[in-house]
């Protein structure tokens, strides 16, 4: 076998694998001091790009239907592996009037822009979640969540999808990142607002179609959280 | 076939024409000078939408949708009126635009700005409408922002990027085969520089497209009878950077504040009849603030959720100023609670560009309370933190004793105190919060802080 093959081969390798980034934990969670049986999971952000030759498209449609897709399996994942429940955002029987819809969604809004500006400082150091650095503080009380509400699960993640062109390009010169989707996930205890897990799940290939491989990479980023 | 060293040439000189054909109308771009006299409405003349515009389209009603669904657009219905009513002021009653639908809405965010969509869709941020002085200054962003829609802008400039990405995939690919030789350098140095002139020309276009729209932005106002100098204005106020945040990039896709100051006055020298008088501008201010003052409210709420206390005092005290016997006290409380041991504004030397990047970064290594922490270890921040304390704890009374007293002021004493390891006082005020607020939203949280307190105080 040539050297080129042997590149070509592991490349193909490496470009078809499922590649998980390491999880971090709080030490209430390891020390079983803090449990997590029933969890709200935030509406998802995933945003896909289409790389061409002639630049990065917006899929908005894609993207939306991509979150969906993540928040639906990680709810999946979190159930059949690790027996969570997941609850509705807005508690059952609540009689909302249209005001406190509006205000119930500004909540959401303003909670989902909180982690926005906490995510850069996590991914930073990442390990601090360990020492328990990390807080959102109590104001998650006022997303005033189902009674017995152990946890909320924030999602981000942006992924990439190559034309035929960009792929061909790939082969040819080089230097062009792969198919990819790259997943942050939180989760944060629903009484306080500690930083309870984070791991960000990632595998190569087109993220708007790839189902099995989103579910292996989150079943691995779930691994490490006691049953 | 031609030879070898022939075929080579041919490759080099295609490679140098290719960057300086898509160089061409940039270049010619730049070379433009503004109109002197006004050419309302300014309309880029038979625009035909192509496959890659409907995409562009497509892209830009599902954002509108997006937006929505997550909560970021301000539902204040008489907010949104007034802000459709300055709109609509600006735009010719006669004129209809192929795929454009006008709608303008207020995005739920502390940061000044405003941006527009090509399918019509114009969003002014909450922090922008808080931070501007009257109508006419809302009518300036607005027009500029309509500009960048009637000139098609977004779909000009995402065609005119797309032949840049083209060119340098393309170099790139010639530069990944160079031959060797004096040629094969030739090559290797044109496609290795290409990406950076492309990329320069990139933003290059995008400031032209900004400064195309700030002066027929003008044009849109006179048209309208807005105060031209308005604009002029609203920049001098963006330039207020209370957060240390405007860094100057090597790349950047507006032009700086500094530059628009000086090309739209020396515009207007040329432009305007008459500088509307102070006592006017006063008057109009007064009408703005009534207008907007559920939206200024919102905005300070998300200031000081966000932590952009500098802006939020500076905001809160215009409100106070206004209105002052009324909820505005309670909001330039929160300012200052939220202010805590930090500096009411930034000095010169934060100011500067290199230390602004130096916070950034800081700021992505240290969590808010960590912050708050290391302050108040210093005896500044100490300093700080006393007065501030006070100023606030000033306020929450004075609040209390308005005319139509704020409950949720009980809420902010019983958070400053709870600070100051007061703990019966703490908890008292949140007790005196929900006995006047039974209904309130965040009652669960309060409750929770009520009984970790007893429980410390026990």
């Amino acid at each position: 076998m040539s050297a080129r093959s042997i590149v070509l081969v592991v490349l193909l390798i490496v470009s078809g694998s499922h590649q998980v980034h390491a999880q971090f934990i709080h030490p209430k969670i390891k020390s079983k001091e803090t449990t997590i049986r029933r969890v709200v999971v935030l509406p998802a952000k995933v945003n896909v790009v289409r790389d061409s030759m002639k630049g990065p498209e917006g899929m908005a449609a894609e993207s939306d239907e991509l979150s969906v897709r993540v928040e639906k399996m990680v709810a999946e994942v979190l159930s059949k592996q690790k027996h969570v429940t997941t609850l509705p955002t807005t508690p059952a029987g609540t009689e909302a009037s249209t005001d406190g819809d509006a205000q119930q969604k500004y909540n959401v809004a303003d909670f989902q822009s909180k982690f926005d500006e906490l995510l850069p400082k996590i991914m930073k150091k990442r390990s601090d979640v360990k020492k328990g650095r990390f807080s959102m503080g109590d104001e998650v009380l006022n997303l005033n969540l189902e009674k017995g509400t152990d946890a909320i699960v924030f999602i981000r993640g942006n992924g990439k999808k190559l034309t035929s062109g960009k792929t061909a390009m790939r082969w040819l010169v080089g230097g062009v990142v792969p198919a990819y989707l790259q997943l942050q996930i939180g989760i944060v205890d629903a009484r306080n607002g500690e930083v309870l897990l984070y791991t960000d799940p990632h595998f190569s290939g087109d993220p708007t179609t790839a189902v099995d491989r989103l579910r292996k990479a989150l079943e691995k980023g779930f691994k490490k959280l006691p049953e | 076939m031609f030879p070898r060293k022939l075929t080579t040439l041919i490759v080099a000189a295609l490679s140098v024409c290719i960057v300086f054909t898509s160089l061409g109308p940039v270049a010619l771009a730049q070379k433009k000078k503004a109109p002197v006299e006004a050419t309302p409405p300014p309309l880029r003349e038979e625009f035909k939408f192509g496959e890659v515009d409907l995409e562009v389209l497509e892209q830009a009603d599902l954002l509108d949708a997006r937006l929505e669904r997550d909560g970021l657009v301000f539902a204040d219905e008489s907010a949104n009126a007034y802000l459709r009513r300055i709109g609509k002021s600006l735009i010719p009653r006669e004129l209809e635009l192929e795929r454009v639908s006008w709608r303008f809405r207020i995005l739920r965010d502390p940061q000044p700005n405003a941006f527009a969509l090509p399918n019509g869709s114009i969003y002014v941020t909450t922090g922008l409408m808080t931070l501007i002085d009257n109508e006419s200054q809302l009518a300036a962003i607005i027009a500029h922002e309509l500009t960048h829609v009637m000139r098609r802008h977004t779909y000009v400039h995402n065609r005119s990027n797309r032949k840049k990405f083209m060119t340098m995939n393309v170099m790139a690919a010639i530069g990944a085969y160079a031959p060797g030789g004096i040629v094969g350098a030739v090559i290797m140095v044109v496609t290795t520089v290409a990406p950076f002139i492309m990329v320069a020309t990139i933003y290059g276009y995008s400031r032209d497209l900004e400064r195309e729209a700030d002066l027929k932005g003008i044009d849109m106002m006179i048209s309208a009878e807005y105060p031209p100098e308005e604009m002029v204005n609203v920049m001098k106020l963006l330039d207020k950077d209370f957060e240390g945040e405007n860094i100057r990039l090597f790349y950047n896709d507006h032009p700086s504040l500094d530059e628009r100051i000086k090309y739209l006055s020396g515009y207007l020298g040329a432009r305007a009849d008459k500088v509307t008088p102070q006592m006017e501008l006063h008057r109009e201010r007064a009408a703005y603030f009534q207008n907007v003052e559920s939206v200024m409210r919102h905005d300070l709420q998300l200031a000081v959720n966000a932590g952009r206390a500098r802006s939020a005092i500076y905001l809160a005290q215009r409100l106070v100023d206004f209105h002052p016997d009324s909820e505005n006290l309670f909001w330039l409380a929160e300012s200052y609670r939220t202010l805590g041991p930090r500096a009411p504004q930034l000095t010169e030397r934060e100011l500067t560009n290199s230390a602004k990047k130096d916070a950034a970064k800081k700021s992505l290594k240290r969590t808010a309370e960590e912050e708050e922490r290391e302050l108040l270890a210093t005896p500044a921040g100490k300093e700080n933190w006393q007065r501030h304390q006070q100023m606030a704890e000033d306020l929450y009374r004075r609040a209390l004793n308005a005319e139509n007293p704020v409950p949720v002021a009980h809420r902010g004493l019983g958070m400053l105190y709870e600070k100051l390891e007061r703990g019966s006082d703490a908890a008292a005020e949140y007790e005196k919060y929900l006995e006047l607020s039974p209904s309130a939203s965040d009652r669960a949280r309060i409750q929770r802080r009520i009984e970790t307190l007893k429980e410390k105080l026990k």
